[in-house]
C-alpha cells in the first residue's frame, strides 16, 4: 500500500495573462517508510509538491491519496484533520510559537485532534526525551539554539504519530554539523516509528542520505532513483 | 493560558484597549444608574396613578379647591369602592430649586386608611400609623427624616419656615409618630398628615380676606378614588368617563393618562442617557478591532502554522473571538466595578434631605458586562474572520 499517491498531479498559478505550471501532471508513488528527498533548483516545484502533499493547497487537476485516501473529496474540515492526524510539518524558519515553552510547542497539534491533550502529553514527553531535550521542556524557543529549536519541531511534527513527515529545507538555517544531526535523527525516527519521511532540500549531502532522491524540474519529475545502502537504480521515470 | 498570555503580550496595547471600553462601560454604568434611579421614581407614580382615579376642579377653575360633598357623590358611582379627600401643600415654600431628580418635600393631608387601598405600599421603619382621630402627628419619609434628623417622638414645624419669611407666616408643630422604609420614589420626600390637619394648613393657605369666609371642613383639594381591589387600569378609565359625566363641577382625570405620560418620560430619559453612554462604549469597541486586527497582521506565521498543523477555520476564529471577549469582560468588570463605586460615594455623599441620584440594579449590572463582552466578541469577529481565511501557504511563509 503507497502512502502517497500522485496521480497527475498538477498545480498551475496565474501571473496575470500568464500561467505558470508549478507542478505539471506528476504521477507517483511513495510507500511507507521511504526517506524521499526531493531536490530540484529554485521554481522547480519543489515546495509546491510539499504542500500540495501536506494538503495545505489544492491541485488545480489529478489526483493525491494519503493512506488510500482520494483526498480530492475532502472538504476543509476533513483536510485539515487530515493534516492533524496523518502528516507532519518541519518549517525551515522551525516556527515555533514564542509564547510557548518546549512541551506546549511540541503538544501543539494536540489541540486539533479529539481527547489529544489527554491522549498526548506522555507522547510529547517521549518525542523531546528522543530528540534530547529532556532538559529544556521548560524553556522558551528564544532559549534554545537552531538545532534545538528543530528539534522541537521535528517532536512537534511527530506528537500526532502521523504516517508522513514533510520537511522544507529543515537544514538551512543551521551549521553543517547540526545539520548532519538533525539528518541523523530524522533517518533513527524513519527507522524506529516506520514513518515515511519526504525532505525538500538544496543540499546534496542531505539528499544523498535520502533512500530515494526525486529531482524536479519545471513542475515535472526529472529523475525518481533508489540512492544509497536502500539499494541504487531507476524507478522507471524517464530522465528528461 | 495562551489566551492570556496573548492579550499580556502587548502590555500597553491591551492596557490602552481594555481602558477604551472600562471608559464606555463607566459612562454606561453611571448613566445607566441615573436612568434606573430615574425609572424608580417614575415608576412609583406608574404603580401610584394607575391604582387610583385623581379627582380635581375642573377645567378652567383656578384654585384647587372642591366642596367635601362631592366624595358622597362620587361614591355612588358604578365602579367607585372608596374615595378620601386629599390636600397638598409645599414643606418648604419659598424654596427655589432650579434642577432637581427628586420630588420637593411635601406634605400630604389625607386618611391613613387610603393606605389599605393604595397599590405603593409604604412599610414603617419605625413607629407606626398615623392615629385616624387625632390631630399633631405626622409620619415622614426616609428623605425627609433624614434631613431634619428626625426620630420617633421628635416634632417637626411644619410647613418649614423660610428664612425670608414674613411676621404672619404660619406653621404648626407635629409630633413624629412613624418614619416610612425608603420607597426610592414620591413618599420618601412626604409628611403625611391626618385630614384634620390638612384642613388647618388649607385655611392658612388661603388668602386673609377670605380665610374666614371659607369653613374648610367643607373643602377637600383633590379627591382619591379607587376601584375594588384588582380593577384594571381600563377599567379605571371607564369610571372616570363616568364621574366626570355624572358628577357635576369635577374633573377625573382617566389614569392611563397619567401612566402614559410617566412611562414616555421615562423612556425619553433612558434613551438619552443610554445613547450616550452606548456611544462611548461603541468608540471602546472600536479600539478592540483595532487591536484585534494589530493582533492578526502580527501573528500570521503562527496562524499558518496552526493551520499547518490541523487548525479548522473555525479553530483560528475560535481563538481571536475568545482573546476578543476576554478584553471585553475584562473592560467590563473593571468599567463596571469603577462605575458602581462612583455611585456608591456619590449617593453616600449626597446631603441629608436630598435624593440620592443613582441606582444600580441588577438589570444593569448584567447588561453593563453583559454589553461589555458581547461588543468585545462582535468586535473580534472581522478580524478573526479575516485570521480564519488567511491561506496556510501564504502565512506560512509571510516575513
Amino acid at each position: 500500500m503507497a502512502n502517497v499517491r500522485l496521480v497527475n498531479l498538477t498545480k498551475q498559478y496565474k501571473r496575470g495573462a500568464e500561467v505558470i505550471h508549478a507542478l505539471d501532471d506528476v504521477t507517483l508513488d511513495i510507500e511507507k517508510g521511504e526517506f524521499v528527498a526531493v531536490v530540484g533548483r529554485s521554481g522547480s516545484g519543489k515546495t509546491t509538491m510539499l504542500d500540495l502533499m501536506g494538503l495545505l493547497l489544492r491541485p488545480t487537476s489529478g489526483s493525491l491519496f494519503i493512506d488510500d485516501i482520494d483526498t480530492s473529496k475532502l472538504g476543509d474540515r476533513q483536510l485539515a484533520q487530515m493534516r492533524a492526524r496523518r502528516v507532519g510539518f518541519v518549517f525551515q524558519e522551525y516556527n515555533l510559537l514564542s509564547g510557548l515553552n518546549v512541551l506546549e510547542n511540541v503538544m501543539l497539534p494536540l489541540r486539533y485532534v479529539k481527547d489529544g491533550r489527554k491522549r498526548g502529553a506522555p507522547r510529547a514527553v517521549e518525542l523531546i526525551e528522543r530528540v534530547g531535550l529532556s532538559d529544556r521542556v521548560r524553556h522558551r524557543p528564544t532559549e534554545l539554539s537552531g538545532g534545538q529549536a528543530q528539534r522541537v519541531a521535528i517532536a512537534r511534527s511527530m506528537v500526532n504519530s502521523p504516517s508522513l513527515i514533510l520537511l522544507d529545507e529543515p537544514t538551512g538555517a543551521v551549521d553543517t554539523e547540526t545539520a548532519q544531526q538533525l539528518v541523523d535523527l530524522l533517518k533513527r525516527l524513519n527507522q524506529e516509528d516506520r514513518v515515511t519521511i519526504v525532505i525538500v532540500t538544496h543540499d546534496l549531502d542531505i539528499a544523498g542520505q535520502a533512500s530515494r532522491q526525486i529531482r524536479l524540474k519545471d513542475g515535472r519529475v526529472l529523475t525518481d532513483e533508489r540512492v544509497g545502502a536502500a539499494g541504487a537504480g531507476s524507478l522507471g521515470v524517464p530522465v528528461a | 493560558m495562551e489566551v492570556l498570555r496573548n492579550v499580556t503580550r502587548h502590555k500597553l496595547r491591551s492596557f490602552l484597549t481594555i481602558s477604551g471600553i472600562v471608559i464606555g462601560v463607566l459612562a454606561l454604568t453611571t448613566m445607566g444608574a441615573l436612568a434606573e434611579n430615574f425609572n424608580a421614581l417614575l415608576d412609583g407614580g406608574v404603580t401610584y396613578f394607575g391604582s387610583n382615579i385623581q379627582v380635581g376642579p375642573p377645567d378652567g377653575q383656578s384654585a384647587s379647591l372642591l366642596p367635601i360633598s362631592k366624595i358622597d357623590e362620587i361614591k355612588q358611582i358604578d365602579g367607585v369602592a372608596a374615595a378620601f379627600a386629599s390636600y397638598g401643600f409645599s414643606a418648604k415654600p419659598g424654596q427655589i430649586t432650579a434642577v432637581s431628580f427628586g420630588i420637593p418635600d411635601t406634605i400630604v393631608a389625607g386618611d391613613p386608611a387610603e393606605n389599605n387601598w393604595a397599590a405603593l405600599k409604604t412599610t414603617f421603619a419605625q413607629g407606626h400609623q398615623l392615629d385616624a382621630s387625632s390631630t399633631g402627628q405626622v409620619v415622614l419619609g426616609s428623605t425627609i427624616d433624614k434631613e431634619f434628623a428626625k426620630k420617633i417622638g421628635d416634632t417637626i414645624d411644619l410647613p418649614v419656615k423660610p428664612s425670608d419669611a414674613k411676621p404672619d407666616f404660619v406653621n404648626h408643630a407635629f409630633t413624629v409618630v412613624g418614619i416610612l422604609n425608603p420607597t426610592r420614589t414620591a413618599p420618601d420626600t412626604f409628611a403625611y398628615i391626618n385630614v384634620a390637619d390638612g384642613q388647618t394648613l388649607l385655611k392658612d393657605s388661603l388668602p386673609v380676606a377670605i380665610r374666614d369666609q371659607i369653613d374648610v371642613s367643607k373643602i377637600t383639594e383633590a379627591i382619591n378614588v379607587y376601584g375594588k381591589p384588582g380593577t384594571s387600569l381600563s377599567d379605571l378609565d371607564k369610571i372616570a368617563d363616568r364621574i366626570n359625566a355624572q358628577v357635576p363641577g369635577v374633573k377625573a382625570v382617566r389614569p392611563s393618562q397619567l401612566v402614559n405620560s410617566f412611562k414616555s418620560g421615562g423612556a425619553i430619559f433612558t434613551a438619552i442617557t443610554t445613547a450616550a453612554a452606548l456611544l462611548a462604549l461603541i468608540i471602546g469597541g472600536l479600539s478592540v478591532v483595532n487591536t484585534m486586527f494589530m493582533a492578526v497582521a502580527e501573528r500570521v506565521r503562527e496562524i499558518g502554522l496552526k493551520k499547518a498543523v490541523g487548525a479548522t477555520t473555525f479553530n483560528i476564529m475560535g481563538e481571536f473571538l475568545v482573546e476578543a471577549t476576554l478584553i471585553g469582560i475584562v473592560g467590563g468588570v473593571v468599567g463596571y466595578g469603577l462605575g458602581a463605586l462612583i455611585t456608591i460615594i456619590a449617593n453616600a455623599t449626597t446631603p441629608p434631605g436630598q435624593s440620592t441620584l443613582f441606582l444600580v440594579t441588577p438589570n444593569l449590572t448584567i447588561l453593563a458586562i453583559g454589553f461589555a463582552t458581547v461588543l468585545g466578541a462582535v468586535a473580534g469577529v472581522l478580524p478573526a474572520w479575516r485570521a480564519a481565511r488567511l491561506d496556510p501557504v501564504t502565512a506560512l511563509r509571510n516575513e
